[in-house]
């Protein structure tokens, strides 16, 4: 008998948004996954993933857009290559990871904590050059406001007093690099031929 | 032998012992380390996701330059630097067209680099460069008997896979922990994630991968974890307590890097086997090797 709770319209698949992923540093790669789930299987964190990359580059080629960029996938990624190692087809899956990441904060998509741990991250480098651990987590308690804070703070109180006692967390910042004009400068213009290369 | 040498962040903040051990066994090998003049983030696994890779690469790369006027190979013992410089070095010595934009934007600078230099990962380097025969030299404390989980963690040998060990059950690292003259037990966990910086955005990610991890090296009679790793070792020895509290765990296992280990077996002066850093203490493990606080 007919199954008369599926539709006869046909899914309309949305290419648009497929290119858009292509055209990414790495996302050229993305072209060639043939859906066959070594990534799912060897991911560390997959269970922690609203979909596997592997499905995820099938919301792609679907082109659903939205529920997409809202997945954790991308920031689930704890880049740990297993992966980029396995995937048959040569996709370098933790650097796809990346660009997703960076194209999601791009777009305005910087509400997971993980989001606001890479911006941190990256204000820290261009703050002094270099990565002060005390710096890098005010700045991610900062960001992610009052309430997660205290929950934080609380949460971590014990690891944060142990860490002191065994000072393996200095308090105090360390200079900024001499160099971190130049540093900047090199970063905005490497940023620059960047745009300009995707503009062609 | 000279190298330049790549200390990156961590060592400037929580894997403190990891600067003081490394610096003390290369000083005892008799290696000259120069640390790279004013060296910048590597960027870590983050700038890349943020700011993509290009310009993480070529931020990269300034360190790159700033070695090549030393003109000496580079040493990485933390991972992600690892990955990072190595990963950067290879494009500007096989990509013509990275080189020519990335030196185009380094000139900003005054600065260039020609790809004329080896990023070395510390492990590989220490059995390629320095030699076990001569690593089995410098023992004058053999941990004869001392079972130890080598945690190699998952960037360093995955970084380019089998260009110096296997990316899922790498045996590199057990080589030296065999030469130190303990027992390297069964961890088939042992490029397995620690969860990175989850520990920060989700910690239970860390908490459950610590606990994966610290039963595996149990389970073969492992005494004590080693790793080359700051982030593995960070995630393993300071969430230990909260490990051990999520999942009923009465055991605790130090987490040494494995440069302390090398220390402690050359038997160089204590204050560079840096353990008062170490937050699970592995004194109780060690005092069969005359080991005391």
């Amino acid at each position: 008998m007919t199954d008369l709770n599926v539709s006869s319209e046909p899914v309309k698949y949305n290419p648009d948004f497929a290119k858009e992923i292509y055209a990414l540093e790495s996302g050229e790669h993305v072209k060639l996954c043939m859906q066959c789930g070594m990534c799912a299987l060897s991911c560390a964190t997959r269970e922690e993933m609203d979909y596997s990359p592997r499905k995820l580059f099938l919301l792609m080629r679907v082109g659903k857009r939205e529920e997409f960029f809202k997945a954790n996938t991308m920031w689930m990624c704890s880049t740990c290559l297993m992966c980029k190692v396995r995937c048959p087809r040569g996709i370098p899956l933790a650097d796809v990871m990346h660009d997703l990441k960076s194209h999601a904060i791009k777009l305005g998509y910087t509400e997971r904590p993980q989001a606001t741990f890479y911006q941190s991250f990256w204000q820290e480098i261009l703050n002094k050059g270099r990565v002060f651990e005390g710096g890098l987590m005010a700045r991610y308690y900062l960001k992610r406001g009052w309430s997660e804070m205290t929950k934080g703070l609380f949460e971590m109180r014990d690891l944060g007093m142990t860490m002191l006692k065994h000072n393996r967390m200095p308090l105090k910042s360390p200079k900024s690099i001499k160099g971190l004009k130049s540093m900047k400068q090199i970063i905005e213009r490497a940023q620059a031929q960047m745009h300009r290369e995707e503009g062609r | 032998m000279r190298y330049s040498f790549y200390p990156g962040c961590s060592m400037e903040g929580a894997a403190v012992p990891y600067l003081k051990s490394f610096e003390a066994v290369t000083k005892a090998l008799g290696i000259g380390i120069e640390e790279i003049h004013d060296w910048n983030c590597c960027g870590a696994t983050v700038a890349s996701g943020v700011v993509g890779h290009y310009p993480a690469q070529v931020m990269t790369a300034r360190n790159l330059a700033l070695a090549e006027q030393k003109g000496l190979d580079i040493i990485v013992p933390c991972s992600s630097c690892y990955m990072n410089l190595a990963i950067t070095n290879k494009k500007f010595i096989e990509d013509d067209h990275f080189q020519l934009m990335a030196n185009e934007a380094l000139g900003v600078a005054g600065l260039r680099y020609n790809g004329t230099l080896k990023v070395r990962q510390m492990i590989e380097w220490i059995i390629n460069d320095i030699g076990l025969d001569r690593i089995k030299s410098m023992v004058k404390r053999p941990l004869t008997g001392l079972r130890v989980a080598g945690y190699v963690g998952c960037q360093t040998p995955r970084v380019f896979p089998w260009t110096f060990d296997d990316p899922e059950q790498p045996v590199f690292f057990d080589k030296i922990i065999e030469a130190l003259g303990a027992t390297p037990v069964k961890f088939p966990l042992k490029a397995r994630c620690c969860g990175s910086s989850h520990s920060i955005t989700k910690p239970e990610i860390t908490i459950d991968a610590g606990y994966k991890l610290i039963k595996s090296a149990l389970e073969d009679g492992g005494q004590l974890m080693v790793t080359p790793c700051p982030m593995c070792q960070l995630n393993l020895d300071a969430y230990q307590g909260m490990i051990k509290k999520g999942y009923q765990l009465d055991i605790s296992i130090p987490v040494l890097f494995i440069t302390q280990l090398m220390s402690i077996a050359f038997d160089l002066p204590p204050d560079t086997w840096a353990l008062k850093y170490n937050i699970v203490s592995p004194f109780d493990t060690l005092s069969k090797y005359g080991i005391k606080p």
